[in-house]
């Protein structure tokens, strides 16, 4: 049956063609194999979700490390800049000449250690989101 | 096939909002008459987007357990029909961006001069060919194509199935048949008279 809306042109061979294909008549046991799924998705519990509580304090922890890491690399690399700049040299950003030799050696890992945990969180960010999109989740 | 005098048409959409209505008080076993109802439509739909039965089912399949839990989402204002549809284009959609139909270009390829005779094999091998030309086209085109025919060209119908605008899908549309027309001139009044060429060419270009 043609609507109102069918093309300016009248009906020519593709129309005809594309519009006669013959209908496929489903297998014999699709419903029920439908049914079976449908009924195993209702009877499933439901998923267990993220234990946001338990994982709080730990969340909490991780966040309050990594921002005090970037706050005290901006804060060392600002006095250092500051104090390059007085001084009339270049110092490297991350040279902290106001904290003693031993507390740089341990804060300059502790540095690299907080990047790499940030490039990880970013990482399985982006991951989560793209599976997301693919609706894999 | 889909296209049903009003009465009928009517008798299902009551039937299927009985249906909903059920499954969404607890029935589930009231989803099987809407998996009956529609089974015939969703299996022949997926067919045309990848004219592999087998896979067909499976994506038959799949968009009916989408439309399953998605149930509650459906408005009554709207109709069963084009809400699920919708859902299972999406579906079929998104199942041929992530696994293609396995299209060979030459199975896409218009029979050569001799074949386009009038034996009756013939001509059934070359109505395939073209059906299966159309999966050989842009997406953006190819759907139109699929939709349109199979709601039996009723453009109201395959423009809300995709959710785009008449005029788009008018547009894209007759795009995909200039494309299909290039690729088997001798289908083209126009150019009937003049020989017929195996172009071999990439429809997608």
């Amino acid at each position: 049956m043609k609507s109102e809306t069918q093309p300016a042109t009248p009906l020519d061979a593709i129309d005809r063609i594309l519009a006669s294909d013959d209908p496929l008549v489903p297998s014999s046991g699709f419903a029920a194999g439908v049914m079976e799924r449908v009924r195993d998705e209702a009877t499933a519990p439901p998923p267990i979700p993220f234990p946001w509580m338990r994982a709080l304090p730990g969340i909490v922890l991780v966040a309050g490390t990594i921002g005090w890491l970037i706050y005290e690399f901006i804060r060392t690399a600002l006095a250092g800049a500051l104090s390059g700049a007085l001084s009339g040299t270049l110092t490297s950003p991350i040279a902290m000449p106001h904290i003693s030799t031993a507390a740089q050696q341990t804060l300059v890992p502790a540095f690299w250690t907080a990047f790499a945990l940030v490039l990880s969180l970013a990482s399985w960010a982006f991951s989560r989101r793209l599976m997301r999109r693919s609706s894999l989740l | 096939m889909i296209e049903t005098p009003t009465a009928a048409r009517n008798d299902t959409a009551d039937l299927d909002s009985a249906d909903v209505a059920r499954v969404l008080a607890g029935d589930v076993g009231a989803f099987e008459g809407i998996v009956r109802r529609w089974q015939g439509p969703l299996v022949n739909m997926a067919w045309r987007y990848c004219r592999d039965r087998g896979r067909a089912e499976e994506m038959a399949q799949e968009a009916f357990l989408r439309a399953w839990r998605g149930l509650a989402s459906w408005r009554s204002e709207s109709s069963f029909s084009t809400w699920l549809f919708s859902i299972a284009a999406n579906v079929y959609r998104s199942e041929l961006k992530r696994f293609p139909a396995a299209l060979p270009l030459d199975e896409a390829a218009e029979p050569s001069a001799a074949a386009v005779q009038f034996s009756e094999f013939e001509q059934r091998g070359q109505n395939e060919a073209l059906r299966r030309a159309v999966l050989a086209l842009p997406v953006r085109y190819r759907e139109p194509v699929i939709l349109y025919y199979f709601h039996q060209m009723d453009m109201a119908r395959a423009a809300q199935t995709m959710g785009l605008p008449e005029g788009t899908v008018k547009a894209r549309l007759a795009r995909a048949r200039d494309l299909l027309r290039k690729r088997f001139p001798h289908l083209n009044p126009q150019a009937a008279a003049g020989p017929i060429l195996s172009t071999g060419k990439d429809l997608s270009r």
